[in-house]
């Protein structure tokens, strides 16, 4: 019987709990951190059941290699030397850029490290990249554009401190369900609170305005607001004088978006607008909280950068209670961002395109001529897949076929490939097309850290053994950079991985694991006896001063029209998690929901003749699905929302691989699509 | 009566070990406490009850219970190799220990409690190692044994004749201990929240708690389901099997009544399919339904629910609202 330490393998919350093991060593329940200040003696329902996947009998116990068309057991050995002879192959044949890597925002930080010096150091290319790419690579893009630093500006805390939320485009209460508890209680004890989300979500229930725009209008409705606070002189002058640059450029866009013209583009009315404008500036502390309603369209980053505008327009940056706060979706999703697991920079967000820099990273690693080309994102790594200039991809710890927009596109890409290895902890939709499989060790079964949404680092700890044959991750990457020739990518165990990274990445310049065996530290922490920053921005930007980036509206890729008159958005739910790999092995998760379904208006289920839990057919131009619908008013008439859990009714069959044009972010949350009884 | 310093309570534990699998108030690594061995952390015995129900320890989140192997064979999960000792349970977890003993007999025996439970040994705690030094009410019963914290040592009084011959065993001085004071101190304790309770109890029972409160409680609940978790009296389990090449594993976990597919039909409909429903069901089965079927109300206020629930709605704070608002 053990209780570890460790950090919940779901949401970007960065809650710690103890997994609790018996006496066999088994995982047999979840004890939530009683002095964590996010935790606080409490979970979601999602951690509560974090144990229960860990030995489910469908985990991947041994290496697989494909035989004839057929997975076949095989020896570490074997599969690592066929892994590293393949990619070799490929590089030598077809060029270093024919290889890419999809590193995990399910993996600890060390391991994004290995991942992203594997594929510059030792394979030589950028193509390096991880599902950030689909969920903030806007943030990412947005924030760093804006204040210099692409990450949370403030702590969970901060949420007690604020007199004004605004939440758009995040179903907080189900997506990270903690912080949306202390938005809950913030109502509770006095604080406005604006939900601008076309879905009556739960905090819609305490909201003092519920704004449900039109999908995909956001850059006009924040346009908007900012034209009324400007009209009615209630931005925070001495914040932009101080603080900011460009500030008339901003003036000058969002004169146009009078509250008449941005209401009739959002589909709203201008007092709506105007009374939120009034609302959120006249707030002593105002606090924008967002996630990928705001993320995830063509115009991502337009969107992010609108939010910044409006946080330093009223002079809501740098405090607490205050903030531009995107909520990061997965337990390291933050980290492997920070590690370098992105086509563009190495850890701590240092450029692949500046000379120094890589002159830093090839002395550390003791390599020559680094790649100073930027690489390919995991979105455009897979259009090269399919065109066929990709021809070997790496996937650590992720499932594209049921992540990815379009599936059908995903799966002519995979198909397309000469080599696919896939290193994970289940069989997923995408092993199926791998040509060697690597059973990966669990968030339970390694030690490492993972980065939280408020850029709390913290420590994984192993609580049991690997199941069967299975590695952890790091230790894979290690064999495979060791058999490819390259001796400078061994450790001891990971925090020898830590220390490196601490040594190279300013942002993580101070974070050792002693300092971290407690709670953690916030970066940026860059030396061994910085506090850490719970707050950015305080006396400055990262970038010096705040840059006002206007943007103007942008409509959707692709709109209703008389062959797809819905609008079909995506998401997730409360109980299940992404592709489902491991929330639909927990016993109790899956039984909450256990089929596909498709939330569609009352008025609209009425007039193609379903009721609820009745079977319907969902199509869009990439193709067609059966889902059960779930008459509901959360969503708006002519509106269909639908989750991407579900294998046997893959939301993004329908989904359309159109990109914002800079983070290269597909447009999850807008495309047009029709619905009928199915047959 | 016997009396225990600190050290002498952790050395008399530590030599029940070969004997007992001895389960106490331990501080983990990042100050939480819990009931853990000895070996996993010091001793934490003032503070309070612990995070995690007592009850844990025979009814846990997880629990094996048999094996089906591909010859036909099946093997009962077996009994602890030793008896469990557990230290910490306070005078109102002894209450729940007490309900859920009864439970987990009435009709049928468990199997997979039971045999764990019979042959435990169960220490209650009490006294000033409340949090913050405050008072905890004195058991006087219920238990094999009770420690006493009297501010310098723990008074101990057996209630049982395993209780009687372990604190025989000890080797520690007798004292004229103070312990009719102690118990003054205990029945003077405030019973204003037991009162409340009951309070609204009535209010329940009698239809004076509208629909619209139980919409505005279940608005409130994030559906984290920590509330039935943490509670001793949540006795709720769901099987799962897991099929392995050398047999099947049926095991049971820990459920919760604020799930839909907790009592979600074949068709896919719910008798509690909505929060409103959920919410109102978790409250009024403690206190109006639990009432009927055992002669009581089965919330003995441990206040677990109400510091696990992220918003707020315990039952302590939810019965609180309703006496505020309905009397």
């Amino acid at each position: 019987m053990n209780k570890t330490l460790t950090t919940c393998p779901y949401c970007g919350t960065g809650c710690t709990f103890y997994l609790l093991t018996d006496d066999a060593g088994r995982p047999v329940g979840v004890e939530p951190s009683q002095t964590h200040p996010v935790t606080q003696g409490r979970l979601c329902v999602k951690g509560w059941n974090a144990f229960n996947f860990i030995t489910h009998p469908d985990r991947l116990t041994a290496p697989l290699i494909r035989r004839n068309g057929k997975l076949e057991p095989a020896t570490w050995d074997r599969a690592l030397d066929l892994v590293v002879s393949r990619l070799q192959q490929t590089q030598q044949n077809h060029g270093a850029d024919s290889i890419a890597f999809f590193s995990s925002a399910k993996t600890t930080n060390e391991e994004n490290y290995l991942m992203m010096k594997l594929a510059r150091a030792v394979f030589k290319t950028n193509n390096v990249d991880h599902c950030a790419r689909l969920c903030h690579s806007s943030t990412v893009l947005g924030l760093a554009a804006t204040f210099g630093s692409g990450a949370m500006t403030n702590s969970i805390e901060c949420m007690d401190k604020a007199d004004c939320i605004l939440v758009t485009g995040s179903n907080t209460t189900e997506q990270h369900p903690l912080i949306g508890a202390r938005i809950i209680n913030a109502v509770q004890n006095g604080a406005k609170l604006i939900v601008a989300d076309n879905r009556r979500i739960r905090l819609a229930r305490f909201a003092d305005m519920h704004i449900r725009w039109k999908n995909g209008t956001d850059v006009a409705f924040l346009n908007g607001l900012m034209h009324v606070i400007i009209k009615e002189g209630l931005e925070d002058k001495q914040f932009i004088k101080s603080r900011t640059e460009n500030y008339e450029a901003l003036e000058t866009t969002v004169e146009q978006y009078s509250p008449a013209i941005a209401a009739q583009i959002c589909g709203i009315r201008s007092e709506e607008i105007e009374q939120a404008a009034r609302m959120f500036a006249k707030a002593h502390n105002a606090m924008i909280v967002y996630s990928m309603g705001i993320t995830q369209h063509t115009h991502g980053v337009d969107n992010v950068k609108s939010c910044a505008n409006l946080a330093m327009l009223t002079g809501n940056v740098g405090r607490a209670g205050t903030g531009v706060n995107p909520l990061r979706g997965q337990n390291n999703v933050q980290g492997a961002c920070d590690m370098g697991a992105l086509p563009n920079v190495y850890s701590g967000y240092q450029k692949v395109t500046d000379d120094h820099v890589r002159t830093k990273f090839e002395n550390a690693w003791n390599v020559e001529d680094l790649p100073s080309n930027v690489g390919l994102t995991v979105t455009t790594a897979i259009d090269a897949a399919a065109d066929g200039a990709l021809k070997a991809l790496y996937i650590m710890g992720e499932n594209p076929m049921m992540s990815d927009p379009d599936q059908n596109h995903v799966r002519k890409a995979l198909d397309n490939l000469d080599f696919l290895v896939v290193q994970d902890i289940f069989p997923t939709p995408t092993t199926e097309f791998a040509d060697v499989i690597l059973p990966a060790a669990c968030y339970a079964e390694k030690d490492g850290t993972f980065t939280s949404t408020e850029r709390r680092v913290q420590r994984v700890r192993k609580a049991c053994k690997p199941v069967g044959e299975s590695r952890a991750d790091w230790e894979v990457l290690c064999e495979v950079a060791y058999r490819a020739g390259y001796q400078k990518m061994a450790y001891s165990d990971p925090s020898a991985i830590a220390d490196e990274i601490a040594a190279v990445t300013p942002i993580y310049g101070g974070i050792t694991y002693d300092r971290i065996d407690g709670l953690g530290l916030q970066w940026p922490c860059p030396e061994s006896d910085h506090p850490g920053t719970p707050v950015l921005h305080a006396e400055k930007f990262s970038r010096g001063l705040g840059l006002f980036s206007p943007a103007e509206y942008k409509p959707s890729a692709e709109l209703p029209d008389d062959a797809y008159p819905f609008v079909l958005s995506t998401g997730r739910c409360y109980f299940h998690f992404h592709t489902g790999t491991m929330t639909r092995r927990s016993r109790l998760l899956e039984r909450e929901e256990r089929f596909p379904f498709v939330e569609i208006h009352p008025e609209d289920a009425a007039k193609i003749g379903v009721a609820d839990r009745q079977p319907v057919a969902v199509s869009t131009r990439r193709g067609e699905i059966t889902a059960l619908a779930r008459v509901t008013d959360v969503v708006v008439p002519g509106v269909l929302f639908m989750t991407f859990h579900f294998e046997e009714g893959p939301a993004n069959a329908l989904t359309n691989n159109a990109l914002d044009p800079e983070a290269k972010i597909p447009e999850y949350k807008v495309c047009a699509a029709q619905i009928r009884k199915a047959p | 009566m016997k009396a225990l310093g600190i050290e002498e309570l952790k050395t008399f534990l530590e030599s029940l070990s070969d004997t007992y699998d001895v389960r106490a108030p331990i501080e983990l690594k990042d100050g939480t406490r819990t009931l853990g061995r000895l070996e996993e952390g010091p001793l934490a015995l003032f503070g309070g009850r612990t995070p995690r129900k007592p009850t844990d320890v025979f009814f846990p989140q997880f629990d094996r219970v048999l094996a089906a192997f591909p010859d036909g064979r099946v093997e009962l999960a077996p009994a602890p190799q030793k008896p469990i000792f557990v230290v910490g349970f306070t005078a109102e977890d002894l209450d729940c220990l007490e309900f859920i003993d009864k439970f987990f007999s009435t009709n049928f025996r468990d199997h997979p409690y039971y045999s764990k439970r019979d042959t435990a040994v169960i220490v209650g705690l009490s006294g000033r190692c409340g949090e913050a030094g405050a008072f905890m009410k004195i058991a006087g019963g219920k238990c094999d044994i009770e420690l006493i914290w009297d501010g310098t040592d723990f008074i101990v009084a057996a209630y049982s004749e395993t209780g009687n011959d372990l604190v025989a065993s000890m080797d520690c001085p007798t004292i004229d201990a103070p312990l009719d004071a102690l118990q003054r101190e205990s029945d003077a304790l405030p019973s204003e929240e037991r009162d409340i309770l009951l309070k609204a109890s009535d209010l329940i029972v009698n239809g004076k708690v509208p629909e619209a409160f139980w919409t505005e409680i279940g608005d409130r609940c994030i559906a984290c389901t920590s509330c039935n978790l943490t509670c001793p009296t949540c006795t709720c389990f769901d099987v799962q099997d897991y099929d392995y090449e050398g047999g099947v594993e049926r095991s049971r976990i820990w459920d919760s009544c604020q799930f839909d597919g907790f009592m979600r039909e074949a068709s896919g409909h719910s008798p509690l399919g909505t929060e409103t429903l959920r919410t109102r069901r978790r409250i009024h089965h403690r206190l109006a339904a639990d009432r009927e079927r055992w002669g009581h109300i089965t919330c003995f206020l441990c206040g677990r629910c109400d510091d696990a629930c992220p918003t707020g709605i315990g039952i302590k704070a939810v019965s609180k609202e309703i006496v505020a608002r309905f009397s």
